[in-house]
């Protein structure tokens, strides 16, 4: 099997690997790397689990190979607020119950994170409704999704005063 | 003066395993990761019945890297038996790897194994499997058709069981009946889906002759028996870790032939054997769950009291008699709930489980409760509607009130809150009521408005596995609680939690009794070695047993430290109080020694004992459920509206009226009572698994079998009511798969109202509701 080297950066850490082009990114991730922090749902595009920032944008790693990626910067949910989970995305899904079994929660987490981060900007709440569909490419079989939705509501409120 | 001492059961505590969770530090089988491992790909049927006839590995051959393959022919006899033995039970076994006869699609007939999981992958695409095709039992009237032959050898005809069940006189009810009506309901054939698939991690190490085997289950202990049993070797020398769980809902609460069969690879390859699940294997042949077909008859008097009523009830079970709840768990759990919350004293059942050429079929969440609340609450609204009751006044005239109740089966009932449930839920819906009253007289918009109300038998005890026979014999909870030196505490806790927060309650718990906070206190879960043998987490049994078994085992401690604060105090044992930390005099909160002291006292100066006293302080508790369970009761309401013209229906409203007595943690319950909504939306409205006539499977991607997304969600609203039960020691009833149960009922009742139409199947996707409405068309 022919070899490409490729050079990653992961959550600030830079390697240079000989990787079979079909290796998907969460394989790399998650084996050359030793960051447990991206899960595979399904591994056909379809539930979000794999979630991670590919140069600050969300994308499924589990439907990008990893030598699409030489020279690029990732990030995985173990970038966000480290092992005490302190980024108030997190905070919130915790004081929100947000999250049960924990399986879809970094997909969701590295897909939230930089809509919260827009509207925290624009300075706007959301409506339920367009938190829901910011969500709608993600899939979580534990919570309904209702502790999720009142995380995100909560993130954003903190944030930008006159929340809830 | 006595001090205000608020409790940490009932307290709205943020679930202490969240910050692992969210942080990327939490541990699933696949972070499980040994040196020298061999991964595992299987060579899965490609036939829904066939007589294997080769197995070619000749592509293996120069294949360029060491794989190593097992059929059928090298594991022996091993199998997986889910057998109950009473005559109505026709045996059957599943072999770990398919010996002679595949009998679905997805059943493992090789194991390929390898040093990388992709080429593992690869090295199982160039075995090929011939088959010669046997004929196809596709459905349940297939499987009543006495031509085509069953699917085992030897079998009089294609069911595992068909049993019945019954009491008191109902030809007598049938006599006195002003009104009978019948019907026949169906619901789906389904998946759990949990997000994590399965998988299993095992490996043995001569030095201490030791079998790890890390698998991702609710169950560790009884996997680790049934490994005992099935591989002959010592319990003793076995240990099962269920690491992070990503989800289960009952599917991973079963013993899987992969389990037995990695654990077998690991001894015979004497490597580390791996195998993750992939997402088409999961949906293909894990385990699927519903697919009940019922026919009711009631008979009703003339003022709308239910006299009796007649069930007849199948089941698809697929292929297979799944270990520990068997081929006749579903079928026989439909029959024995089905009188529901419901006064009426005559009552017959017939259930059977067909053997067919798909999944097994196994416990979900809910675990046939879910289709027997369908059909008994479309019932209950299809007899309002034929003799003119409003739907909510005639369950009002009868549901069981009084309390003891001994329902037709022999069953008895604890104290509920059937009727408060069913007045609360008309004041909280009373708008929407009115709306789709007025909604009545319009072409375009319907709105309906339908609730589903039921109990659910919970935590039930051994007895009533004893009756039926089942393999599950048991369903004690054990733990054992430890105070270390430092007054820290450690719970061995023989629950194993995948989503249900009990390293969170447990410690509440646990924090109550000791008089310490729940933030020193650790749960430990999901290991065999360091957990009492217990039955594992499933049937709604953690917080009134788990939490019972937690509490009787921390009395037994706190009880310890109160006879040693009040040695050290020279005071009275019962005068001493434990909290915040303290043992201190109730009357005087000033006199008081840290419980701290007392640890280190307990088992490291023991030279402070009161004379006799054994040192340390661990104690451990077994806590049965109560003979017949404990009865949780919930109602649950729909708003649908719909568009006729174009079919399209939203779910505008969700509203839950539930009581699982005490509360443990309403942020958790809250959050187990959602998520199981959800989950029973997705039954009523999407998620279908669907099979050609050739039983192969259509639905084997998340593009095909579609679940609840968070866009088509409304916010779901809970409401409680807690009636304490005098059977649990915390008066907790069980409550988590009571959000499932109830959501197809209300839904379809709110689609038949909202149409003025009788729905008898889910699920009810666009073009079910197009076909509904037809009528307002002007197309029927
Ligand atoms: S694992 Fe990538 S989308 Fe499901
Ligand atoms: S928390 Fe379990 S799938 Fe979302």
């Amino acid at each position: 099997m022919t070899m490409t080297e490729t050079t990653l950066t992961v959550n600030g850490q830079t390697r240079t690997l000989d990787v079979e082009p079909r290796r998907l990114l969460a394989d790399v991730i998650r084996q050359e790397f030793d960051i447990a922090g991206v899960h595979i749902g399904c591994a056909h595009g379809a539930c979000g689990c794999c979630t991670v920032h590919i140069d600050g944008t969300p994308r499924l790693s589990c439907l990008t190979f990893a030598v699409q990626c030489d020279g690029r910067d990732i990030k995985t949910v173990e970038s966000l607020g480290g092992f005490d989970a302190t980024h108030v995305l997190q905070l919130a899904f915790k004081s929100e119950h947000g999250l049960q079994c924990g399986y879809c929660t970094p997909g969701f987490l590295m897909t939230l994170v930089p809509y919260v981060e827009e509207n925290v900007a624009r300075g706007t709440l959301p409506s339920d409704e367009d938190i829901r569909e910011a969500m709608s490419g993600n899939i979580c079989r534990c919570t309904g999704y209702h502790g999720i939705v009142a995380a995100v509501r909560k993130a954003i409120g903190d944030q930008i005063g006159g929340g809830q | 003066m006595k001090a205000e001492n608020p409790r940490q059961i009932g307290a709205r505590v943020q679930r202490f395993e969240d910050t692992r969770l969210l942080s990327g530090a939490a541990r699933y089988i696949d972070d499980i990761r040994l040196p020298n491992t061999l991964h595992l790909s299987f060579v899965r049927a490609q036939v829904a019945h066939g007589r294997i006839l080769e197995i070619d590995t000749f592509g293996l051959e120069d294949i360029g890297y060491p794989t190593w393959v097992f059929t059928g022919e090298d594991i022996g006899n091993l199998s997986m038996k889910a057998h109950q033995d009473y005559p109505e039970m026709q045996y059957s076994e599943q072999p770990l790897l398919a010996r002679d006869v595949v009998r679905f699609v997805g059943e493992p007939v090789a194991a390929v194994l390898a040093e990388d999981p992709y080429r593992a992958e690869d090295a199982a695409e160039l075995v090929f499997v011939d088959y010669d095709p046997l004929p196809v039992v596709g459905t349940m009237d297939q499987a009543r058709d006495a031509s085509i032959p069953p699917i085992f050898e030897g079998w009089k005809n294609s069911m595992f069981v068909e049993r019945q069940m019954k009491g008191g006189d109902l030809e007598a009810a049938r006599a006195q009946a002003a009104h009978v009506i019948r019907r026949t309901y169906r619901n789906q054939r389904q998946a759990g889906v949990p997000m994590e698939c399965r998988g299993v991690v095992a490996h043995y190490t001569p030095g201490d002759r030791m079998l790890t085997v890390w698998s991702s289950t609710q169950m560790p202990h009884l996997v680790r028996t049934y490994i005992a049993e099935e591989l002959d070797l010592p319990e003793a020398r076995i240990r099962v870790i269920a690491p992070d769980v990503g989800g289960g809902f009952g599917i991973k609460g079963q013993v899987f032939g992969e389990e037995v069969l990695v654990a077998w690879l690991a001894i015979k390859t004497g490597r580390p054997v791996k195998w993750i699940e992939d997402r088409r294997e999961h949906l293909v042949a894990s385990l699927h769950a519903r697919d009940h077909e019922h026919t009711l008859e009631a008979y009703v008097s003339d003022d709308g009291r239910l006299l009796g009523l007649w069930a007849d009830i199948s089941v698809d079970v697929g292929a297979y008699s799944t270990f520990p709840f068997t081929a006749a768990g579903d079928p026989g759990m439909a029959a024995k709930v089905m009188p529901g919350p419901y006064d009426f004293q005559a009552y017959e059942a017939t259930f059977r489980g067909f053997a067919t050429n798909k999944c097994p079929i196994g416990t979900y969440r809910g675990v046939a409760r879910p289709s027997a609340v369908f059909s008994q609450e479309r019932l209950m609204d299809d007899i309002a509607r034929e003799i003119g009751m409003d739907p909510i006044a005639f369950r009002l005239r009868n549901v069981i009130r009084e309390f003891p109740y001994k329902n037709v089966l022999g069953f008895t009932y604890d104290p509920g809150s059937y009727a408060e449930s069913l007045e609360k839920i008309r004041d909280v819906l009373a708008d929407d009521i009115a709306a789709a009253e007025a909604s009545k007289s319009s072409a375009t918009t319907r709105t309906g408005v339908g609730i589903a109300c039921f109990v659910e038998q919970t935590a039930h005890g051994t007895p009533d596995f004893t009756r039926r026979r089942v393999p599950i014999e048991t369903g004690y909870i054990s733990a054992r609680v430890e105070m270390q030196p430092d007054g820290t505490v450690v719970i061995g806790l023989g629950l194993q939690s995948h989503g249900q927060g009990l390293e969170t309650t447990m410690a509440q718990v646990a924090a109550d009794a000791l008089g310490v906070l729940p933030e020193t206190i650790f749960v430990r879960h999901g290991d065999t070695l360091t957990s009492p043998y217990s039955m594992g987490t499933w049937g709604s049994r953690g917080g009134p047993l788990g939490g019972g078994a937690v509490h009787m085992a921390s009395m037994q401690i706190a009880e310890k430290l109160k006879v040693l604060a009040a040695h050290e105090m020279q005071a009275d044992k019962d005068a001493i109080t434990l909290y915040g930390g303290r043992a201190y005099v109730t009357d005087n909160p000033d006199r008081f020694v840290e419980i701290r002291t007392l640890a280190r006292h307990a088992l490291r100066n023991v030279e402070n004992l009161p004379e006799g006293m054994i040192p340390g302080l661990e104690a451990e508790f077994s806590l049965d459920g109560p003979r017949d369970g404990t009865y949780a009761n919930a109602v649950h309401a729909a708003v649908v509206e719909i568009d006729v013209p174009t079919g399209k229906m939203k779910l505008k409203r969700f509203v839950v009226v539930e009581d699982c007595g005490t509360i443990l943690n309403p942020l958790v319950v809250d959050g187990q009572v959602r998520g199981g909504v959800v989950q029973g939306i997705g039954s009523a409205l999407f998620e279908h698994f669907v099979y050609d006539a050739e039983c192969q499977p259509l639905t084997t991607s998340f593009a095909d079998y579609l679940m609840p997304q968070a866009p088509e969600i409304p916010d779901i609203e809970v409401h409680h009511i807690e009636t304490p039960t005098p059977l649990t020691p915390l008066g907790a009833k069980g409550l988590g798969e009571g959000g499932a149960i109830g959501p197809a009922a209300a839904i379809a009742n709110a689609v038949s109202n909202a149409l003025d139409v009788e729905v008898s199947e889910t699920p009810l996707k666009a073009s079910a509701i197009w076909h509904l409405s037809a009528h307002l068309r002007g197309e029927a």
